[in-house]
């Protein structure tokens, strides 16, 4: 009934839009909360095969170190005094963060050590060291 | 003038217009598409000794796995492949079963086999894994 008054009333047809915006407002949601903002190394180091590698959810502090040790931090290359500060201001920023240290296969261990320690030292907990899944 | 009446005594209550929160709703969305990555990073937990004064450790035994700069591996002083220290772990878990794994890794080895090592120690049943670097 009241449609037919309404269609006389404004002439043309209208589309009713809230169909869309509820899908619109469901993707919304979805991105919002999927959302983890993960700040690349820069680098794509390959990584050690482990069994026990488990996804990172949380992880979006990524330090890379390449093959020959270079330190890399949101697509920078920074030196290794400086990886503190940088994990500081990240932490300020999102303190659930957590880092994840992307570390070639071949660098040298006393770097990912030093890295680990700096990171923690910047008061982030869980520190973990990247690796492939076995298949 | 004469339009919006006829409107508001055709549709009776008033309405309120949804075009400004659709594109406000659309730009959030955008924004978010672009913003999201799904690159799911995979990564092993690392224990790391802290400085701090070294708190109930004294009783709990330690299987001690050694890795050397030229990449040679030895658990408890024997020298071992990187395929066998899961095994030798193993063993020595059974003997002592509370101990807990220190991988002392020398700065100069492969980080790909220290993380290698500590994912042995890790499937072979050890709860507590740390990393240590060796003296000096």
């Amino acid at each position: 009934m009241a449609i037919t008054r309404r269609r006389a009333a404004d002439d043309e047809g209208e589309i009713s839009l809230t169909p869309m915006l509820d899908v619109v407002f469901i993707l919304l949601i979805f991105f919002i909360v999927s959302t983890s903002f993960v700040k690349e190394p820069g680098i794509d180091p390959q990584r050690p095969v482990a069994e026990t590698a488990a996804a990172k959810a949380r992880g979006n502090i990524l330090i890379g170190i390449s093959e020959a040790d270079a330190v890399w931090m949101a697509k920078r290359r920074v030196p290794l005094e400086d990886v503190r500060r940088l994990v500081e201001a990240a932490v300020a920023e999102n303190p659930e963060s957590s880092v994840v240290v992307v570390a070639d296969q071949r660098a040298s261990t006393g770097t990912v050590m030093d890295v680990m320690d700096r990171a923690r030292a910047a008061g982030v907990t869980t520190v973990s060291v990247s690796a492939e899944p076995q298949a | 003038m004469i339009e919006h009446r006829r409107r508001r005594r055709g549709g009776q209550e008033a309405e309120i217009s949804i075009t400004p929160m659709l594109d406000i709703v659309f730009i959030l969305l955008i924004f978010f598409i672009v913003t999201t990555s799904f690159a799911k990073e995979f990564g092993v937990d690392m224990n790391r000794p802290s400085n701090a004064p070294v708190k109930e450790q004294k009783r709990t035994e330690v299987i001690a796995v050694r890795i050397v700069a030229d990449g040679r591996i030895f658990v408890e002083d024997r020298a071992v492949d990187v395929g066998a220290v899961r095994a030798n772990i193993e063993s020595g878990l059974a003997r002592k079963p509370q101990a807990s794994v220190v991988v002392v890794a020398d700065r100069a080895a492969d980080a790909g086999l220290m993380v290698q090592v500590v994912d042995q120690a890790r499937v072979a049943g050890a709860a507590n894994v740390s990393l240590a670097a060796p003296a000096g």
